[in-house]
């Protein structure tokens, strides 16, 4: 049934639905002004495409992608400056991402604190969160590393997103978070329809599932309520379980470059086609030389204190400057450390009586 | 909008060579730049790197700066190599600086060691240019040797003036050395001064500010009144990149100068 204008915010309350085919019709409209990609299947992983490749490899719903959201504000190798000009070298159009899970959208919030900045803000993080579009999605199952509901963060998307997307009978029912995403349904209206209650039931039955599965794996991991975990920290500074934890790390950075919190970086200059080009690239704190200074001197030349430092960093600084636990419980530094160091056993062992 | 990565253009006027491993660079911003006592550049030689330097000259002096930089690594092998005519890049000022306003009507004394005197020369103009403000002007600086006494002459010139009460020392002297020899902590005490109301700003190598410190706190100095200019890798300069971070800081957003009473608790800081 296609929309009334005038009684647009009347349908809103209602709730709106579009067939999957019509998504994909809206993302070739969207395709105009903004950069879309879209999760795909990648052999076991869901891995984001740019849009416009075959549309049946495309997954909305199931889990988080392999890569973090930082991968399209926040570029691993980004050229943030050219000679002496003030201009920002970036000049594409702003992303819209789809798909994104609830975890990755709680990552943007760490982000947000760090990079939007009226003095010293990210140029193109800024473009990026303010010109982008977030079209999020429900997750409809959860990966054996998920573990978002102990991080406090539901498996379907509350905040910080445009539009949200919850698969039901073969579409979509669709949620409207921000102006800018209500702007997009303005203009396309004729691609939706009113949600049944039907598919809202159906909305409402997957994410009650999907959480109850997650909270079932959180209860086996014994992973600390969150609240907790800036205290556990704290107290456990002296501890050993950051050497015990840290006997396997082989210092590749992997759980820093996957982590959708993780902003760290390093400029980098070089000289490329006769001009001078500045570069800000991804930086990894686990990694000797993070904090060693040009004397020689490093405050954490041990494994061990770095990786403390990267649970300090997520647990106890973020919570104290920004009031957010720096963890989203996506669960990807998990599945990408060779080491098997997991994040929820050593939360688990710090909260643990010794 | 500002992009804070992007380096202003500046001309290389001219080097001075202070020692072997030391040299001031006079340098002209094609921008207007100007800094306060304690900020810092992130000066660059182009498309080879970039690392942070706090000025030496004085901060009222707005068409040119001087950077005294000591050749540690690759960057400042690279600004070392550095001609007059040369181009450099300037990022900054950086970092909060000295809270000069709170050294008004307070005995003021200042220590430095090593190429901490640099930075120190800077804040040093500034408190000669309000020197009759302060109810007491009181320096101790130290080097390891007599020729590593960078800028020697200009602080044997301070030590004729009557606006400060003033003593040099060299861990180990030569033949033009008249003065005390030893570390800057046995020329701290017995000054007169009130030592539990002394404003102390402390800059140098970070061994020499630890055991300064821990001579400040012996001698009565406040933890608050203690002002530490603290070391860390820097890439970023304004708490974006996450190297610098201090407990709940970053060294060169919310520093680089610190109260120990901000920062004693946390590990690491003098490494």
């Amino acid at each position: 049934m296609p929309l009334d204008k005038t009684g647009l915010k009347f349908y809103f309350i209602a709730m709106l639905y579009i067939k999957r085919g019509n998504l994909f019709q809206l993302l070739k409209f969207l395709s105009g002004g903004y950069r879309v990609f879209v999760p795909s299947r990648k052999g076991d992983n869901i891995a984001f495409t740019a849009f416009g490749e075959s549309e049946e490899d495309y997954v909305i719903g199931e889990f988080r992608s392999f890569e973090p959201l930082k991968a399209f504000y926040f570029l691993g190798r980004e050229k943030v400056a050219v000679d002496f000009s003030p201009e920002n070298p970036r000049n594409d159009n702003p992303p819209c991402i789809v798909g994104v899970k609830s975890c990755d959208l709680k990552g943007l919030k760490i982000l947000d604190f760090v990079f939007m900045d009226d003095e010293y803000g990210d140029p193109t993080y800024m473009k990026a969160r303010t010109a982008g579009l977030i079209i999020s999605a429900d997750c409809t199952k959860a990966a054996e590393t998920c573990f978002c509901t102990a991080m406090g963060v539901n498996p379907w998307p509350e905040q910080e997103y445009d539009i949200n997307l919850s698969e039901a009978d073969k579409g979509f029912v669709v949620e409207i978070g921000s102006d800018k995403g209500q702007k997009v349904i303005d203009d396309h209206t004729a691609l939706f329809q009113e949600a049944t209650e039907d598919q809202i039931h159906s909305r409402e039955h997957n994410r009650t599932s999907v959480k109850q599965h997650i909270e079932k794996n959180v209860r086996k991991k014994n992973i600390p309520p969150v609240k907790r975990l800036q205290r556990i920290v704290r107290k456990n500074f002296e501890s050993d379980i950051w050497s015990e934890e840290a006997a396997t790390c082989v210092e590749c950075g992997a759980c820093n470059v996957i982590c959708p919190t993780c902003h760290c970086f390093l400029l980098y200059d070089q000289k490329s086609d006769g001009s001078l080009a500045r570069y800000r690239i991804w930086d990894s704190c686990m990694i000797k030389d993070f904090a060693r200074v040009a004397g020689g001197e490093n405050p954490r030349n041990r494994l061990w204190m770095r990786l403390r430092n990267r649970f300090e960093k997520k647990f106890d600084y973020f919570p104290s400057v920004a009031d957010e636990i720096a963890c989203t419980g996506c669960g990807r530094c998990i599945a990408a450390c060779p080491g098997k160091i997991d994040i929820r056993q050593v939360l688990a062992k710090l909260s643990a009586p010794r | 909008m500002k992009n804070p990565y992007r380096s202003i253009e500046a001309e290389v006027l001219s080097v001075t060579t202070e020692t072997p491993t030391i040299k001031t660079f006079l340098l002209k911003p094609k921008e207007e730049l100007t800094f306060k006592p304690g900020q810092f550049m992130e000066l660059s030689a182009p498309g080879l790197g970039e690392a942070p330097f706090t000025p030496s000259s004085d901060s009222e002096i707005k068409e040119t700066m001087e950077i005294t930089i000591v050749k540690v690594g690759k960057v400042t092998d690279e600004i070392h190599k550095l001609k007059p005519g040369d181009t450099v890049g300037l990022r900054g000022p950086l970092g909060k600086g000295y809270p000069m306003i709170r050294f008004i009507g307070q005995e003021v004394l200042v220590i430095g060691g090593g190429v901490g005197l640099a930075p120190i020369r800077t804040l040093m103009y500034d408190l000669f240019h309000m020197s009759d403000k302060l109810s007491k002007l009181v320096y101790r600086g130290g080097c390891r040797n007599p020729e590593e006494l960078i800028f020697r002459k200009e602080l044997e010139g301070w030590m004729k003036r009557d606006d400060i009460d003033m003593v040099l020392t060299v861990d180990e002297g030569d033949d033009t050395w008249n003065g005390p020899v030893g570390l800057v902590t046995t020329i701290m005490d017995g000054i007169d001064m009130n030592y539990s109301r002394v404003k102390a700003v402390v800059c140098g190598p970070p061994i020499m500010m630890k055991f300064a410190t821990f001579k400040l706190k012996e001698l009565g100095v406040r933890d608050r009144n203690i002002y530490l200019s603290m070391e860390k890798n820097m890439s970023c300069g304004f708490g974006k990149c996450g190297h610098c971070r201090i407990g709940p800081y970053y060294c060169c957003k919310d520093g680089p100068v610190f109260t120990y009473d901000m920062i004693r608790d946390f590990p690491g800081i003098w490494d």
